[in-house]
């Protein structure tokens, strides 16, 4: 009996310690798990948890129920391309994914939900990155070490690109948002668009000298070139943000990204698009995925199974037997933007499984199928794995600076003119196959936006250009099913922003709504 | 006013008159008090002569002892009978020895029922407490033990999953809870094993109970109302079930078989179109198709169905000896179920001991459970495809790699089901062993002073494997060419509790009190290890090897938990007349964050018995009414270990980045709420109880009101959270609720031996979701989407929203045209209503519509004797339950067919026309109503070599009503009706042998 009293009285200690798993007080004792976390935020990108294909999600079942859907990739593809002129997608049933073909999405879309958690989850793990990489943290673990001291300065600065780069899509989808740079104690106020934007040039022109160089061994990181290449998107749409226009800034970062002379166009331009992809010279900053290591239903995986349908063949594309998604096709606007006959390398893998038109959204073979992505390398072999492309995402590629550097100098933002044609018909010349289709001089802006839209296809660029053309809000250009009906019609204005999930609404008291949602 | 008397008389003759006691010639009275028909001892009887009293111990004994000589009268009393008193006459020095026989007069009363670290006389219950014994319990083919007591308890709702030994879930009083575990505590002689169904371990899909054999309960006492259930604290919110076991006893025959066979047959099966009807379809919708199709007509579910045939053998040995009881028991089970593939199989071995040592002052009981039980599962898929295949398609085709047919429609093609449990293996293990040692010792030099020492272990194993070979079609175009998984997990729970028991001896001070006070040490461990892989290298290992593989995750969870208590409880009884009870316990567990890590949970309830009062007493026909009221704060923390800890989850290696040439695996760190505690439901409950004719009528009624708060919930987090969501205690909850039972005998067996008692339970509960919102002055309710179905990526069809139940399905108003068809058109607007007149139909039209949860539930349970025969049926009825008919909505659409290949249709698109799928339209969500046969029984009790025996045959849903379009209104909890597993008519029949 006595016995037992002692026991009653060593035992009202309570505390049980996860065995299982690396606990916050522990995690940074190995010096490896800096290089760990800064490859989390990178893998942000390009995965949807910690698991291969699915699993351990990073966006919890309660703010977007599927994981495959909340691949950031993805969802930026699905948010800057469904609403426009370039793709509509076939699925009734998956969420409420018909909203976006014709953008008369609801306050409560799931897939503007999922858009937008995933940008603070990219900020959230670059603010608590850059919080137990301080220096005073670092000397307190007696990492004192200067090569790894300079090794984490490098990782910081990746770390602040990685944020700086979701606070501009962030920015460019929802407008007004919380600026949250530090561990998060209370609900955060809204910022204005202003501060976003300017936060983003600072923190940008802030780390530039200290990210990696550019080499095969930094593929999948950001370099320098990089954060010009993300500077310059803002400068081009600063005007759509604040108000006002930043012509010549951009011209600056996209000079200096041209003029490196680290990049030249990949001679032949599907390269840029399949397995091997990662040896194209074009590339400035990818999401890579890879067959074997980096496996998630988003990025090219969905590019390339959702693109598959109808009579199409999967193992064409690299994929296994019932690989096909039957998901995306062109709206007939982008089809017909092209000089189909001509233009041979951009159009030559388009397949038309059913009809051109598409009176039925939901229906695979109409519209044109564009499977432009593929797991399959240039010389014709298929990837590692039938399910999970080799292939990676090009985020930022050359073609788009010239492109951008078009723009800029027809804009007012300074350069070069012949310059400028040049890069223009290098663009076209490499569709082409022949001078054939180059321009003897520049053509006026709205050519360059077509222009943008056949060589930029399904690159997650189309509804930025055509806010920034002010043509994918009101009427001066209607496409199939744009505000409801086929013909397509008007649309309001609101729709130039995304509404803030009212989820988020609901958390942080401090928020307005976008207008008009 | 005479009770006031006597205590008065005993109070006074404590204080004052104590002294002159002395003076005078004493002697003692000593006896047994027994009931005059069972001739059974009756504990706790209170014997009075004079001033003095005494109450009687466990074998009915008691000694009063200064007695003043002379001849008084001496009373013995026990609720639920009637009072005797004998005249005595006692010489100084002398020892009488006066033994008494009560009868019976309101049984019900008296009946011991098993409380939490104790038991009671139900009449001097003070809370919401049903106890249902073996011969009330249900009969038929009954694998898990909660099947038991299905509608014998109001507020009580047990639902099953169709499977043979599939998980069962009790609802009492409604869910408290959302994320945290709704299912009730459960302690089995005693021992509490754990939170969660039944704790241990299971086999995901069958129940963890399986592993305590029905045949061998004796009671099941359901602690319904907070005040009675408070005794356990944080894990009691979900109410108790206690669950005691038979022990060898006086009268109990030496050996005991009883064996029974069982068959079953499917009930109904979804209302998919036929042969013709389906080649039609495809003619019409999809021309393209129709090259596909077969000349055969074939039925799927004909082929993936059987007769489940079952057989349950129980063999019982028990004896008594002088001091001893001891009770063996050897159960097997063998049972298939309607769905090809499915079976289970169990061997269960029970020893229950009991021993009394020292002059009976010592009372040692064991108790060893011991089951293993071996399943297999019909594998994923087979119900679903047997709905989505053709039936225009043939089984086999000899030109197939593996003989089966299958469709050409790659990804958009649905798999042959007869294919699938041809190849496919899914099958899993369970063992479970669960024992307790309790000692108990009445202290020599405090009478009525006991000390408890219950010492207990429940270990469980539960492996899983599954296989799909590369050949079948499923892995063909998922591209997984070949997937294997193998779990086995292992569990060991132990439990100390020591607790003191003091019940006053009688004079000490009016009434009697009880009181106990004790402490609980409960830990556990846990390993978890998985493998999964998938591409393998061979099929030709199957689940017995580990081939190389494309993609390989393999993983183990080690996890400890623990959870100390102390607890006391005081019960007071004035004369049978005023009952309080106050206990009060406090909880230490390690699932609250180190900064909560303690919770105290009080109760408080109160009876007052007034037809023990002078104004009722005299009324014949009044038995018993006692008002009952109380209030208490239960806590819940049946939720995963270390929610309080922030942690860093490492990648697999198919998660990782490129850096260059190399790839590196993640660390992700996960936002936690460190203050996370415990689920809080404080519940007001009020009622009466109510006999009639010496108990030949009695009812129980009860009104409850549940507010749950510090809801645990998994929410969204405002950004700049470390993770989009957190788990934090946030919402609150209510349930509100009426209860009714009534017990009618309404023949009474006497001379003509038919015997009639009818059962009534009825019960109301309104579940309303008060709050989720982490700040008040947010702009919006915060409502999270829950409720997952089939027929697109991510669908959901239910809600968490405040102010509406939770679970509520959230869904378009569909419009209906003039003769009540749902409208279908390729404009929204046209079909749907646009409920906030934006000129648009998008998500923000949805509207919580109904929930699964019953409103009413209705139970009556009939038990006829005639002679030798006995004849017994149980009825259920459900009022507003709602449930979403995933497999109409999915399927009932013309664009099924323009797939890959063409999938069956639902029969509802005969009538709705739909050409797209409208998943998320209320035209699915259907009143599920039902009134439901649960079971006919019909026994008869014979003599064979002058042995008793007696042969029974049962029918289990005999027949259900509905007008539920689905295959079953009631399976599952959640209100979705998704290829579940068709319910089954059971036909048993059996013998029980005593010898």
């Amino acid at each position: 009996m006595a016995f037992l009293f002692l026991t009653v009285g060593a035992c009202t200690d309570t505390l049980v310690q996860p065995k299982s798993t690396i606990s916050e007080g522990n995690v940074f004792a190995d010096v490896g798990s800096y290089k760990k976390f800064l490859a989390k935020i990178y893998a942000g990108l390009a995965v949807t948890g910690q698991q291969g294909g699915a699993g351990q999600p990073d966006i919890d079942p309660a703010v977007f129920p599927d994981e495959g859907f909340s691949n950031y990739v993805r969802l930026l593809w699905n948010l800057n391309e469904l609403p426009t002129d370039e793709a509509a997608v076939a699925w009734g049933g998956d969420l409420s994914i018909q909203e976006l073909n014709t953008a008369l999405w609801a306050a409560n879309n799931a897939f503007v939900k999922g858009m937008y958690y995933r940008v603070y989850f990219q900020v959230a793990l670059a603010n608590e990155f850059l919080r137990q990489s301080e220096d005073a943290k670092l000397a307190e673990r007696g990492q004192n070490d200067p090569g790894f001291r300079a090794e984490i300065a490098q990782y910081r600065a990746e770390a602040r690109f990685l944020r700086a780069l979701s606070y501009w899509h962030g920015l460019d989808f929802f407008g007004n948002i919380p600026l949250v740079t530090g561990p998060l104690i209370t609900p955060p106020q809204q910022a204005t668009k202003q501060e976003i934007f300017d936060y983003i040039v600072s923190e940008l022109n802030a780390i530039m000298n200290d990210l990696p160089p550019h080499n095969a061994s930094t593929y999948g990181r950001a370099n320098k070139w990089a954060a010009h290449m993300l500077l310059a998107n803002v400068y081009l749409n600063a005007q759509v943000y604040t108000g006002q226009e930043h012509w010549s800034d951009g011209m600056a970062e996209v000079t200096a990204v041209i003029n490196s002379n680290d990049y030249s166009l990949a001679p032949v331009w599907r390269n840029n698009f399949l397995a091997d992809n990662n040896t194209s010279p074009e590339i400035i900053f990818p999401v890579p995925s890879d067959g074997k290591n980096t496996q998630a239903y988003g990025n090219t995986t969905f590019l390339i199974h959702a693109a598959c349908g109808g009579s199409m063949s999967p193992t064409v594309y690299g994929l296994a037997a019932g690989g096909c998604w039957w998901g995306n096709r062109l709206k007939p606007e982008a089809y017909n933007n092209y000089d189909g006959a001509n233009d041979t390398a951009r159009t030559s893998f388009f397949v038309v499984t059913g009809q051109v038109p598409m009176p039925n959204l939901t229906n695979f073979t109409d519209g044109v199928a564009a499977p432009k992505f593929a797991n399959v390398t240039s010389t014709g072999a298929p990837g590692s794995d039938g399910t999970f492309p080799d292939t990676d995402f090009p985020m930022f590629r050359l073609a788009d600076a010239y492109l951008m550097y078009v723009e800029l100098n027809l804009r007012g933002g300074g350069g070069d003119a012949t310059t400028a044609l040049n890069y223009l018909n290098a663009i076209r010349q490499r569709g082409y196959g022949n001078t054939n289709g180059n321009f003897a001089q520049l053509p006026p802006l709205d050519s360059i936006l077509a222009e943008r839209g056949r060589e930029l296809l399904w690159e997650a660029h189309r509804r930025v250009d055509l806010i920034r053309f002010g043509k994918f809000t009101g009427n001066t250009y209607v496409w199939s099913w744009k505000g409801g009906p086929q013909a397509g019609t008007s649309l309001d204005v609101k729709y130039n922003l995304y509404p803030l999930p009212e989820s988020e609404l609901s958390a942080n008291p401090n928020l307005h709504q976008n207008p008009g949602y | 006013m005479r009770r006031v008397h006597y205590a008065m008389c005993a109070l006074l003759a404590l204080t004052w008159t104590a002294p002159l006691v002395a003076q005078q010639p004493t002697g003692t009275i000593r006896g047994r008090i027994t009931d005059n028909s069972t001739q059974q001892p009756i504990t706790g009887a209170t014997v009075t002569v004079g001033s003095r009293t005494a109450l009687t111990s466990n074998e009915g004994r008691y000694t009063i002892s200064g007695v003043p000589a002379g001849s008084d009268l001496l009373r013995a009393r026990m609720i639920g009978y009637v009072q005797v008193s004998q005249p005595v006459m006692v010489a100084g020095g002398d020892t009488v020895t006066v033994d008494l026989a009560l009868t019976a007069q309101a049984v019900g009363l008296s009946a011991i029922v098993v409380t939490g670290y104790g038991a009671q006389r139900a009449g001097d219950i003070t809370g919401a407490v049903t106890q249902v014994s073996d011969s009330q319990f249900n009969t038929g083919r009954i694998i898990a033990p909660a099947l038991l007591i299905q509608s014998k308890i109001p507020g009580v709702q047990v639902v099953d999953n169709n499977e043979p030994g599939g998980g069962l879930s009790i609802r009492i009083r409604g869910a408290t809870s959302v994320t945290a575990d709704n299912e009730p505590m459960y302690v089995i002689d005693g021992l509490p094993v754990g939170t969660g169904a039944g704790g241990g371990l299971s086999v995901s899909g069958r129940d963890p109970l399986n592993t305590i054999n029905p045949e061998e309960i004796e009671t099941i006492t359901v602690l319904r109302d907070a005040s009675s259930a408070a005794i356990y604290g944080a894990n009691a919110a979900n109410g108790v079930v206690l669950i005691q076991t038979k022990r060898g006893h006086r009268g109990a025959p030496q050996f005991e078989y009883t064996g029974s066979v069982s068959s079953s047959v499917i009930d109904r099966r979804p209302d998919m179109l036929n042969a013709a009807q389906f080649r039609t379809a495809v003619q019409a919708y999809a021309p393209v198709n129709v090259p596909q199709l077969g000349n055969a007509s074939t039925n799927w579910f004909d082929l993936v169905t059987q007769t489940g045939m079952g057989a349950d053998h129980n063999l019982v040995v028990s004896g008594v000896g002088d001091a001893s009881n001891w009770r063996l028991s050897l159960g097997y089970l063998n049972q298939d179920g309607i769905v090809v593939g499915t079976t289970t199989k169990r061997t269960t071995f029970g020893l229950n001991y009991g021993q009394r040592l020292f002059k009976d002052r010592f009372e040692l009981t064991g108790s060893v459970k011991f089951a293993h039980a071996d399943y297999r599962f019909t594998p994923g898929g087979v119900v679903g495809n047997a709905a989505q295949m053709g039936p225009t398609q043939p089984v086999f085709d000899t030109a197939s790699g593996t003989g089966y047919y299958e469709w050409s429609g790659g990804i958009q093609s649905p798999d042959n089901p007869v294919a699938i449990l041809a190849l496919g293996t899914d099958r899993g293990t369970n063992v479970r062993s669960i024992g307790n040692v309790h000692g108990q010792y009445s202290v020599p030099f405090l009478e009525g002073l006991r000390l408890h020492v219950n010492l207990g272990y429940d270990q469980s194993r539960a492996d899983r494997e599954s296989f799909s070979p590369s050949v079948m079609h499923s892995e063909q175009k998922s591209g997984y060419l070949g997937e294997f998984s193998r779990s086995n997990d292992e569990q060991t729970n132990q439990v100390l509790e020591t607790y003191l028991n003091y019940t006053a001896p009688p004079g000490v001070i009016p009434g009697n009190v009880d009181v106990t006070a004790g402490y609980s040490y409960q830990k556990e461990h846990g390993e978890y290890p998985f493998i999964y892989e998938r591409s393998l290298t061979t099929d030709l290992l199957g689940t017995n090897g580990i081939p190389g593989a494309g993609t390989v995750q393999n993983r183990l969870f080690v996890e400890d938990y623990k959870l100390i208590s102390f607890f006391g409880r005081l019960n007071y009884n004035y004369a049978d007349r005023f009952i309080a009870s106050v206990s009060v316990r406090r909880d230490g567990s390690s699932r609250f964050g180190p900064d909560n890590a303690w919770g105290n949970f009080p109760a408080v309830s109160l009876a007052w018995r007034v037809s023990q009062e002078s104004f009722l007493r005299n009324l014949g026909w009044l038995s018993d009414l006692k008002l009952r009221v109380s209030r208490a704060t239960t806590g819940n923390q049946a939720f995963g270990n270390y929610l309080w800890a922030a942690t860093y989850a490492l990648g697999d290696d198919q998660t990782r980045a490129q850096f260059g040439n190399e790839f590196v695996t993640t660390l992700r760190p996960t936002g936690v709420d460190p203050n996370i505690s415990w689920e809080e439901t404080r519940t007001t409950n009020g009622g009466f109880d109510l006999g009639l004719f010496s108990q030949r009528v009695s009812g129980t009624v009860d009104f409850y009101s549940k507010k749950t708060s510090g809801l645990i919930f998994r929410i969204p987090a405002p950004a700049g959270s470390l993770s989009s969501a957190i788990t934090t205690n946030i919402g609150s909850m209510s349930n509100t609720g009426f209860e009714l039972s009534l017990d009618s005998k309404i023949l009474e067996a006497r001379a003509r031996k038919l015997a009639w008692t009818v059962t009534l339970t009825a019960s109301h509960n309104t579940n309303k979701l008060t709050s989720i919102n982490a700040y008040a002055g947010s702009a919006q309710a915060q409502q999270i989407l829950t409720g997952g179905i089939a027929g697109g990526v991510g669908s959901t069809i239910q809600v968490f929203i405040p102010g509406q139940p939770i679970n509520s399905f959230f869904v378009y108003q569909q419009k209906y045209d003039a003769s009540g068809k749902p409208i279908y058109n390729a404009d929204p607007l046209q079909m749907y209503v646009d409920r906030n007149n934006d000129g648009v139909i998008n998500v923000d039209d949805r509207r919580p519509f109904h929930d699964p949860a019953p409103k009413w539930v209705f139970g009556m349970s009939n038990y006829v004797t005639v002679g030798h025969l006995d004849f017994g049926f149980v009825l259920r009825a459900y009022t507003g339950n709602w449930v979403y008919n995933n497999v109409a909505s999915s399927q009932g659409a013309y664009s099924e067919v323009t797939r890959g290949s063409p999938y069956n249709l639902h029969a509802s698109v005969l009538k709705t026309g739909f050409l797209t799928q409208q998943l998320l339209s209320d035209y699915y969500v259907e009143d599920a109503s039902f009134l439901r046969m649960d079971n006919i029984t019909v026994g008869y009790a014979l003599t064979y070599h002058r042995q008793p025996m007696r042969i029974f045959g049962a029918v289990q849903s005999a027949f259900t009503l509905t007008g539920y379009s689905g295959v079953d209104p009631t399976s599952g909890l959640n209100g979705i009706d998704n290829n579940r597993y068709p319910r089954s008519r059971t036909f048993t029949g059996g013998l029980s042998l005593q010898f």
